[in-house]
């Protein structure tokens, strides 16, 4: 069943959804945790449970089909399914899944990353976005021999406890060392660094700023140049989260479109196209440290990943997907916001166009975006409300099409209901 | 997990604006409690010395609560907050002192049968919760008196106003589904820290609904997973969702402040 030929509000179009997460009720909590809960989606509007998926096509368990604007929340850059990364994945899979030593393809992946990152010298992995941040902030305390952390207020760097989104299980001593500054406010940002002078081990960031349930924010001019001479001046380690962004924006590191330099870098999410794989790359100057920080885990020297990863950025590199994705996400942001002016709404798109997040100028409340994420989502591209989208390589011309026709819809259907 | 001192400034405020206007809705939905006020008329004022008050009024079998009114039948006077926490948290030493009315004795004893009732009710008592009626009530009245304490909290509890200022502003709403008046509200702005127990002062930013009442007693209790029942539509929360997720954090600082043992 396609969900665009079907878009009847009445009918139940998650029945197995429903049911799926009704026994996941019973033994998992939440159901669904974490960012693919349907408390931070659209409960009732979104599907809650997937069964397969092709290119930049998606097919949740009831059958209904859509064009795909999370792509798994990131990592599938090229689409689902790239025959090319599959293949490389299940070669080394059949020679081994896990073994007890890492294999040359771990060789090959980090030389292969320290030749595309210029200002790197080394590389190490992990699972998880997680896994890097935490590790890369232990690497800047052992570096710089200092306690404090700067981030942005509202960033997300992972489920450690010292940034975690979450609430429950804190204590005030996880966040003693931790301070927010504010984006873009380079006064909010020296007046943090004038706080703790001489005992600030690292400023972490994205490489621009993408809160949940709100606009992102490109760097406006001159805050990482100012940013990256701070931290040069004070001695301080740069870590550049790039593990959302990562490889959309620039094959050589986000960085390199916001013109300035990290002395760490965190990746996962593009690095492997859907295969679990992080890591993060350094300076020169930050190995010794990087050595003497414990990293390992389960899996982390499992290579059909590593194998993934290369080939992902192999074709990535061969077929300029960096180019590609950003022109389908300027098609797909330009239409939005030219048809929300044709229905009379102001629409602005905000973030990069390879992960774009647009919002409705008046919405304050936010149902006006629940109910436009909502209402396309119910034709069949999947739009979520409160997170930023993701654009892959697999998405052509036709299905930009076809998802503003979607759009032009569901804006025409609000407009009448006087939304 | 909040482990930070309670303040007591917080906690006087929480007795007199969250806690004590909850009789109003006992009155109305306990006959356990109508039986006690009987015919009573008039007015008992707990003035903290220098601070604020509460009044609370009976009327043939309805209580209303507010900070003023018109000159009450009896006056009891605190000396300080630490002193009205002492009496609601039942040190026998922390009697008030009668500054009008202290002759009043029928009135006076209503009022602290009442007072026991609601105490029942709102600490879980065993034969409160052993019935289906006395679950409905304590449900009742832990949403309204953790909606009423949001105001309080905003205005002085640290960790609360830390919370608060991550916050988008906005109403938001909380209602459980087929209980008439259950709507507790509050209203965060860059100048405003209102909760009301009432018809939202304008159409909500966010709606908390309760889909049935075992489910918000469950969530009173912190017995029910909500994330799992907002999922399966068991309740729903519509609009503003950062304002909820914030706010619920802050409710959560209501457990630090009236344990159990420090109730009325």
């Amino acid at each position: 069943m396609n969900t665009r030929d079907n878009p009847d509000p009445a009918e139940n179009r998650f029945k197995r959804s429903q049911e799926l997460f009704a026994r996941a009720a019973q033994v998992i909590p939440w159901g669904i945790y974490g960012h693919a809960s349907p408390v931070a989606s659209l409960p009732g509007a979104f599907p809650y449970y997937a069964e397969h998926a092709k290119g930049c096509l998606y097919w949740d368990v009831d059958g209904n089909e859509y064009i795909d604007y999370l792509c798994g929340y990131g990592p599938m850059v090229l689409g689902h399914q790239h025959p090319e990364v599959e293949e490389a994945a299940a070669r080394q899979q059949r020679d081994a899944l896990c073994l007890n030593h890492p294999g040359p393809v771990m060789v090959e992946l980090a030389e292969k990353l320290v030749s595309l990152i210029e200002f790197s010298a080394w590389a190490v992995f992990g699972k998880n976005g997680s896994d890097m941040t935490a590790w890369a902030v232990q690497v800047a305390r052992e570096h710089t021999k200092r306690r404090k952390i700067l981030k942005v207020a509202e960033a997300y760097h992972g489920i450690a406890p010292a940034w975690t989104p979450g609430h429950g299980g804190l204590i005030e001593e996880d966040r003693v060392h931790i301070h927010d500054f504010i984006w873009n406010d380079l006064e909010s940002f020296e007046s943090c660094l004038k706080q703790h002078r001489g005992d600030v081990a690292a400023v972490i960031m994205t490489p621009f700023h993408h809160p949940a349930f709100k606009a992102s924010q490109m760097p406006a001019p001159g805050f990482w140049p100012h940013i990256e001479a701070a931290c040069r001046k004070e001695g301080i380690v740069l870590i550049l989260d790039d593990i959302r962004a990562g490889f959309r924006l620039d094959l050589h590191g986000s960085h390199k479109v916001f013109g300035f330099e990290p002395d760490l870098i965190c990746f996962c999410k593009a690095i492997a196209n859907g295969h679990a794989l992080s890591a993060t790359l350094g300076r020169k100057e930050l190995r010794v440290a990087a050595s003497k920080v414990f990293l390992t885990g389960s899996f982390w020297n499992s290579a059909p990943a590593m194998a993934a990863s290369l080939a992902c950025l192999r074709v990535m590199e061969r077929e300029d997907t960096v180019g590609a994705v950003r022109r389908s996400g300027e098609s797909l942001m330009n239409g939005l916001v030219a048809l929300g002016h044709e229905h009379g709404y102001e629409m602005m798109a905000t973030g990069p166009p390879a992960l774009p997040f647009p919002v409705f100028v008046q919405d304050p409340d936010l149902r006006r975006q629940q109910r436009f994420c909502g209402e396309v989502t119910r034709r069949g591209a999947l739009f979520h409300p409160h997170h930023n989208w993701f654009l892959s390589a697999a998405h052509k011309p036709e299905h930009i099409e076809a998802t503003l026709a979607m759009a032009d819809e569901a804006l025409a259907l609000m407009k009448n209901e006087g939304i | 997990m909040s482990r930070a001192a309670p303040n007591p400034e917080v906690l006087s405020r929480l007795y007199l604006e969250a806690v004590l206007p909850c009789l109003a809705d006992l009155s109305a939905q306990d006959p356990i409690a109508r039986a006690i006020m009987g015919e009573t008329r008039g007015s008992i004022a707990l003035r903290i010395l220098g601070g604020p008050q509460a009044v609370v009024s009976f009327d043939r079998g309805r209580i209303a609560c507010s900070a003023a009114g018109p000159r009450p039948s009896v006056t009891l006077l605190f000396y300080t907050r630490s002193h009205l926490n002492a009496f609601f948290a039942g040190a026998k030493w922390a009697l008030p002192l009668p500054i009008w009315g202290g002759w009043q004795i029928g009135l006076l004893n209503r009022f602290a049968k009442l007072a026991a009732r609601l105490e029942a009710v709102l600490n879980g008592h065993e034969e409160v919760l052993s019935t289906a009626e006395g679950r409905r009530l304590y449900a009742r009245l832990s949403l309204i008196a953790a909606g009423l304490g949001l105001a309080p909290l905003a205005a002085g509890d640290a960790e609360a106003i830390s919370t608060l200022r991550m916050l988008p502003p906005g109403l938001a709403a909380f209602r459980i589904e087929g209980e008439p008046n259950s709507t507790v509200w509050f209203d965060l702005g860059a100048d405003r820290r209102t909760s009301g127990w009432s018809n939202p002062p304008r159409r909500p930013d966010v709606n908390i609904v309760f889909g049935s009442l075992s489910l918000a007693y469950g969530a009173m209790r912190d017995e029910v997973d909500t994330m799992a029942a907002i999922g399966a539509g068991e309740m729903t929360i519509d609009g503003l969702i950062p304002l909820a997720d914030g706010l619920n954090v802050v409710m959560e600082r209501l457990r630090v402040y009236l344990q159990p043992e420090e109730m009325l």
